[in-house]
């Protein structure tokens, strides 16, 4: 793929530090990423890439190398324009969902929208059109608690996605879903890379999940094991996932 | 403080303790839990006991305050009464030899008295030049005593008195009247013993104790003992021939003897006990000692009680977030097989835990307390006194009071965690453990209805003749809880907030406005009537508001939809404390029901400064100053020689005497004053009450000029201390008793005067004045009464305290005191007003428990909301935005709380200023502190702000990466 690439990576370092203990993460991690793939990053519990994941959007600290998204340099940044960078360039989906309790499904939509500046009407009008896409319409005004665990990670779709950001970071967005869940949310994703171009990176620990991307990249005791892209993708097989 | 409960309130917390030890020994699992659950998080375990220590600590100072209160007035017994147990005071020296004589002969045999000991005193005045200076004293009392036998009189070394008798024109004094003239050993003194000078040179100057500091009263006295004769042939009206008599034993166990002994003395009197006054001091004064320090720290401990209840909300909401907190592992473990039970037992032995770290902690903060109340009662006392004989406050604790108040504090913390661990221990394991919406309870859903229906059905009816009988503490309770019991049932009708609306706003409305149709539950003094009612007020308008707070907030949606950064804190600030409805709802009870209290107290502070000159003015009926005197020819040579200063003087033929209660609160008789005034003297002096049929208050001066049975009274007669009460009212009768000649009249109250201050005697402070006409006094008192007091009027533009200093010089031999009223009505006034500031500083600790309970809130919801902070930092919130969204949620249920509390507690003042005794004599105007008010809700909402600045910052400084992953 040709052109300025989204996102940059060079040698990346990251080391946990409990007291005397030092445990490193990252070693020395290159990546490139381009403008509308769906990137999935793989390997086994303790690999590294969630914290790749943390420190590619700027969520996390790194102890050395260098990201560009869009251009800037993220740990060049002090924290409060990183932040910002953040709420106008990136999205995020957790397996947790992380929906805030006490605001509704469209209240929890909107909330990217309003930190952009957005007036009030414009954005719970965006959200409530977000919400309609990954099919919550008839859900707008519901609490968290009041949704199922699918409904709920679609809702942090539609929060992802609903200042259209420029990528996309999904950390095993289906891990605490069943199957069919699963598979309706993984549908959900791939059309939207699909149809809208939308940058999406994805950390999962499930095959199922990423033979539907079309990049996979593979992990191991912090480093790259391989870096591959398909095109096109493999024929689309029933997802096994546990809830 | 309350021996009688010690052994109950130990029994209660052995009891416990025998239990939570069975539970930890026997089921190891739930110690370990319970324990591990404590030191899993150090400082938020201390927050918890910093929040509850507060509890014990009020209970244990107010406790304290009693026991230094009652101690210090048990001290005065000790100085100035030290072996005197019974006094026989006769008023002619013959009477005075004939008593005793048969006292002394009557109770040579007894085995229950220690001493006999008789002599002349006279009051009498003493001047001291010193260094070109004239120092006078007008309340000075000469005793011509044999100070052999007084050295010896209860026992050698107990009344102060030492070494040999004066001799001629020598004389021994007590250190109060060496300390009130500046004189040491040497000195010359003039003494106006009959009204004549006589020059006498100070011998030594011994102790104020027991006989050395004695008078009539029960205050310390400036004594001087004469030689021996000096007095035995006086002919002044005020002197008087005194045998006193000192019970076997100390001080203490000498006065349980004293009825036994009374009798006995009475039984050798004869037929001279109905001539002579026989008194027993010093079981009065311990008496009196056990009802102050009672009342005041019953007085202490009910103002504290609005604090405990606060700190009982506090561990209640720290318990029902802790059990949220560990929803999942609570979920776990009931799912793993814990029984409920169990589950309540691990709760309390972890609420045990906290309980007793803080019921420690909490005694030596109490003593704290307690010490410093009794440090600032001590300041308040000395300024109610203008003599200098103010009540001298020495710091006490009693090991009851410390046992008592650790227990209590145990009791109620543990109470509280087991109704919390009851409460919190039901829940859906499956949503527990999945962490979803509890599903409703349908089970036994008819049952409960069918029981809250028939306890309201029941209340109701229980209430009729509650209410009709102005009970006020079933008038405000029992109508309430029925209708919180109807609630199930007006859910089902009206749905669950109209419902609830409708059932807060009755009670809030009854609360404050049942004293329409029902003015007599005001009538009580009884402080568990304000506790209940502030309690209620607190309770309904916060249900109320929590209820309706989108309704209230609906004005300020436009501004949080904003797309700024405050707006979204503000938002977020906003979506917590109204989506957790039970904490925050709680921590506004907190907030409301102290602030109530104290704007109650500040209000009721500027009602009594309010409009003072005004109350001067009603108080005094024009007169400046009042002149007590030795009885003599005083008021006609005033009136005669200050012609061009004084306008009116109007004498007082004064008796003292024995009266019974008329609000019949006991049946000890009371000590009063008679005063009778001549007609038209006191006029313009206002009533409170006035009996039905008598208009105007000129009627009800003019009814008692003409009927000898009427007399009115002061608003306080008959009070222990705490707030007034409507006990007695006009129409009421009851008996008063010249104890010289045993002649009893019943009296009707005709009045109930605004303010009786001017007719308090400073010679018998502790003496209720009764005020009837001259004549009535006259008939009833015959000799016994005498005119020893009077009012004067000063004409305009007279300095008063240089006419009174001229005055008091110009009758040193009548041994005048001359006292400026406007400035002794002012000074009192204060003084009362100061106090109220002390019980305000006492509440305060109430609002600590309260920013604390906040504190614990903010700290717990940072944790609990961690993985949402760690979302709105990922999704792009600024970590500011995130600390001040805390901030505002602070500083909201700080404002709203405080508000709110500041809201009824003005209503309720004023309510209770228009129907209630409590502010008899005081309507002068209301006025509406508010630059006060505001400044307690500035400093509260901003105390809150600083508490809550720790868990904001540390709540901005979550790393989302971490805070998204983990569950804490």
């Amino acid at each position: 793929m040709a052109g300025e690439p989204l996102l940059v990576a060079s040698a990346v370092t990251k080391t946990y530090r409990t007291g005397a203990v030092a445990v490193p993460a990252l070693c020395e991690v290159d990546l490139e990423v381009q403008p509308g793939e769906l990137v999935a990053i793989m390997g086994a519990s303790g690999s590294g890439k969630t914290t790749l994941l943390n420190c590619l959007s700027g969520l996390d600290e790194i102890d050395s190398g260098t990201v560009t998204v869009q251009g800037h340099d993220l740990f060049a940044m002090p924290d409060a324009k990183r932040t910002a960078h953040r709420a106008s360039a990136m999205g995020f989906v957790f397996q947790a969902f992380n929906l805030i309790p006490v605001f509704s499904a469209v209240e929890n939509v909107e909330l990217p929208l309003l930190l952009m500046g957005r007036s009030p009407r414009e954005a719970r009008e965006r959200a409530a059109e977000m919400l309609e896409t990954v099919g919550l319409g008839h859900r707008v005004a519901h609490r968290p608690n009041e949704l199922s665990g699918g409904e709920q990670q679609r809702v942090t779709i539609a929060r992802a996605l609903v200042a259209r950001p420029a990528v996309v970071w999904a950390d095993e967005p289906t891990g605490n879903l069943d199957s069919q869940m699963a598979e309706q949310v993984m549908d959900l994703l791939c059309e939207l890379n699909e149809a809208e171009g939308q940058t999406i990176m994805l950390v999962t620990h499930d095959p199922a999940i990423g033979e539907r991307a079309r990049r996979l990249v593979r992990m191991r005791d912090g480093r790259l094991l391989d870096d591959v892209r398909r095109d096109p993708v493999p024929a689309h097989r029933p997802l096994v996932t546990t809830s | 403080m309350y021996p009688e409960l010690t052994v109950p309130l130990l029994a209660l917390v052995g009891g416990a303790g025998v239990v939570l030890l069975l539970i930890a020994v026997r089921a190891p699992v739930l110690r370990r839990l319970a324990l591990r659950q404590v030191a899993r998080r150090p400082s938020e375990s201390a927050l918890v006991v910093a929040g509850s220590l507060l509890g014990t600590a009020i209970i244990v100072g107010s406790l304290i305050v009693g026991d230094t209160l009652g101690f210090s007035v048990r001290q005065a017994a000790y100085t100035t009464l030290g072996p005197v147990d019974e006094r026989v005071v006769s008023s002619s020296p013959a009477l005075g030899a004939q008593v005793a004589s048969r006292v002394q002969s009557g109770l040579s045999r007894s085995a229950e008295v220690d001493g006999v000991l008789s002599g002349v005193v006279e009051q009498t005045a003493a001047l001291h030049q010193k260094d070109g200076r004239r120092l006078a004293e007008p309340r000075v009392l000469a005793f011509d005593v044999d100070l052999g036998q007084a050295a010896r009189f209860g026992g050698a070394g107990v009344s102060g008195l030492s070494g040999p008798a004066p001799g001629p024109g020598r004389t021994v004094v007590n250190e109060a009247f060496a300390k009130a003239l500046s004189l040491s050993p040497g000195d010359s003194i003039e003494l106006f013993l009959s009204g004549t000078p006589q020059t006498y040179r100070v011998e030594r100057v011994v102790p104020n104790e027991g006989l050395a500091g004695t008078g009539f009263g029960s205050t310390l006295n400036r004594n001087v003992f004469l030689p021996p004769g000096t007095l035995a042939g006086s002919q002044t009206p005020g002197t008087r021939w005194v045998t006193w008599v000192s019970n076997r034993g100390g001080t203490e166990t000498g006065s349980a003897r004293t009825a036994a002994v009374a009798a006995q003395v009475r039984e050798a009197l004869g037929a001279v006990d109905r001539q002579v006054v026989v008194s027993t001091p010093k079981k009065d004064v311990l008496r009196q000692a056990k009802v102050t320090g009672d009342t005041l720290g019953a007085l202490f401990l009910m103002i504290g009680s609005f604090s405990i209840i606060a700190g009982a909300l506090l561990l209640v909401n720290v318990f029902v977030m802790l059990a949220e907190e560990r929803k999942g592992q609570l979920g776990m473990l009931r799912a793993a097989g814990l029984k409920r039970s169990r589950l309540v037992g691990a709760f309390t032995l972890e609420g045990a835990v906290y309980a007793v770290l803080a019921g420690a902690l909490g005694v030596v903060l109490g003593i704290g307390v307690g010490r410093a109340v009794a440090f600032v009662a001590a300041r308040i006392f000395s300024s109610f006194s203008t003599e200098g004989n103010a009540l001298d406050v020495t710091f006490a604790v009693s090991r009851t009071s410390l046992v008592n108040g650790a227990a209590l504090g145990l009791v109620i913390s543990l109470a509280t965690v087991l109704a919390t661990s009851l409460r919190i221990s039901r829940f859906n394991i499956i949503a527990a453990i999945r962490d979803l919406e509890a599903p409703r309870r349908d089970k036994g859903a008819r049952r409960r209805l069918v029981l809250s229906t028939s306890a309201a059905v029941l209340l109701a009816l229980v209430s009729v003749p509650v209410v009709a009988a102005s009970s006020p503490l079933g008038t405000f309770l029992l109508p309430s809880l029925a209708a919180m019991c109807a609630l199930p049932l007006l859910r089902r009708w009206l749905g669950s907030r109209r419902a609830q609306s409708a059932v807060f706003t009755g009670i809030l409305a009854w609360t404050l406005l049942v004293n329409v149709v029902r003015p007599d539950v005001y009538a009580s003094s009884s402080m568990s009537v304000f506790v209940v009612l502030g309690s209620l007020l607190a309770f309904s308008a916060v249900a109320l508001l929590s209820d309706n707070q989108q309704v209230l907030l609906r004005p300020f949606r436009r501004l949080l939809e904003r797309p700024t950064p405050n707006a979204l804190a503000g938002r977020l600030a906003l979506a917590y404390p109204l989506a957790k409805r039970f904490r925050t709802g709680a921590t506004l009870i907190m907030y409301s029901l102290i602030t109530l209290v104290l704007v109650l107290l500040i209000e009721i502070g500027g009602v009594m400064m309010h409009g003072i000159d005004d109350q001067v003015g009603r108080s005094t009926a024009g007169y400046s100053i009042r002149l007590d005197f030795t009885p003599g020819q005083v008021v006609d040579r005033v009136e005669s020689l200050y012609k061009d200063q004084v306008s009116a003087v109007a004498p007082l033929l004064t008796a003292t005497a024995s009266a019974t209660d008329p609000g019949h609160r006991s049946t000890e008789p009371l000590q009063a004053l008679v005063v009778g005034v001549r007609r038209g003297t006191t006029r313009t002096m206002t009533f409170e009450l006035r009996l039905p049929g008598l208009a105007t208050d000129g009627a009800v001066w003019d009814a008692v000029a003409t009927h000898p049975d009427y007399v009115v009274v002061d608003p306080f007669f008959g009070s222990t201390g705490g707030p007034g009460g409507e006990f007695f009212k006009p129409g009421d009768t009851f008996e008063v008793t010249d104890p010289v000649s045993g002649t009893a009249e019943t009296k009707v109250i005709a009045g109930v005067l605004s303010n009786a201050v001017m007719f308090y005697s400073p010679n018998a402070p502790a003496a209720f004045p009764l005020i009837t006409d001259v004549t009535a006094v006259r008939n009833q008192f015959g000799p016994s009464a005498s005119v020893a007091s009077a009012f004067l009027k000063a004409r305009p533009g007279v300095d008063l305290a240089g006419l009174s200093q001229q005055l008091q010089a110009s009758y040193l031999d009548a041994g005048l005191v001359a006292t400026p009223m406007p400035a002794a009505v002012r000074r009192l006034f204060e003084a009362n007003v100061a106090f109220f500031r002390l019980m305000e500083g006492f509440l305060a600790l109430g609002l600590l428990v309260g920013v604390t309970g906040l504190g614990v809130v903010m700290v717990r919801s940072v944790r609990e909301r961690r993985r949402s902070i760690g979302i709105l930092r990922a999704l792009g919130f600024p970590a500011r935005t995130i600390e001040r969204s805390f901030l505002m949620e602070s500083g909201f249920v700080a404002v709203e709380g405080a508000s709110l509390g500041s809201l009824l507690g003005l209503l309720t003042t004023w309510l209770l200023y228009q129907r209630s005794a409590t502010f008899a004599g005081l309507h002068s105007g209301f006025p509406v502190l508010w630059e006060t008010i505001l400044v307690l809700v500035v400093v509260t909402v901003a105390t809150s702000l600083l508490t809550t600045l720790g868990p904001a910052r540390r709540a901005a400084r979550i790393l989302p990466a971490v805070a998204t992953r983990t569950a804490d």
